[in-house]
């Protein structure tokens, strides 16, 4: 799974840290999830998606 | 209160019940360490609660839920097989203590699986595996 949210992050000038509190989660799970280490739950999928407002498929590839 | 200000304080907390445990142990107190452990419970149940931040989310129980499955793979076998050891290699002088170690682990290990199946059936339910 590839997903673009360093870039989307980047393009709005986000932290780490204020996708973190908005999606309601841990900074290391953003740090997790931009690394592709680890997969996210559909909800928090689209509450990443949500934050950005795009649609699932913007921000996660299945590759 | 921040995550960083709740680590220390859970750093210093670690450190108050290790010393206070450690007095109580010198000095033969139970009752002092019992004290100091359910005061270092409260006391983290409480400051925990003024944490802003997110402590535990998705990724934390996922990694959680592994690795409690990992410890229970291991430890259950692991009892069970000292348990045997400990009973077999004393069967000729049952009511020693090595004997009555290895009763005492072969319960220990019943425990563990009654624990963890009783918490499977009740997620299993939960979720509705068994397609209700």
């Amino acid at each position: 799974m590839e997903n673009k949210i360093r870039v989307l992050r980047a393009e709005k000038g986000m932290t780490q840290e204020e996708l973190a509190d908005k999606a309601g989660v841990t900074r290391q799970t953003i740090i997790a999830i931009e690394k592709g280490k680890y997969v996210p739950s559909l909800e928090l999928a689209f509450k990443i998606c949500k934050v950005f407002n795009k649609k699932i498929e913007e921000v996660f590839q299945w590759s | 209160m921040s995550y960083k200000t709740f680590k220390w304080v859970r750093i210093f907390m670690a450190m108050f019940i290790a010393a206070t445990v450690s007095i109580a142990v010198s000095i033969e107190n139970a009752y002092l360490a019992l004290a100091a452990v359910i005061v270092g419970m409260i006391s983290m149940l409480l400051i925990k609660r003024n944490v802003k931040e997110v402590l535990v989310d998705e990724m934390v129980k996922n990694i959680a839920g592994k690795s409690a499955l990992m410890a229970y793979s291991i430890t259950v076998p692991v009892l069970a097989l000292l348990s045997l050891v400990f009973m077999f290699s004393n069967l000729k002088e049952r009511g020693s203590d090595m004997y009555n170690l290895g009763i005492i682990l072969s319960y220990i290990a019943l425990a563990q699986m009654f624990v963890y199946s009783f918490f499977y059936y009740y997620y299993q339910r939960k979720y509705g595996r068994d397609g209700e």
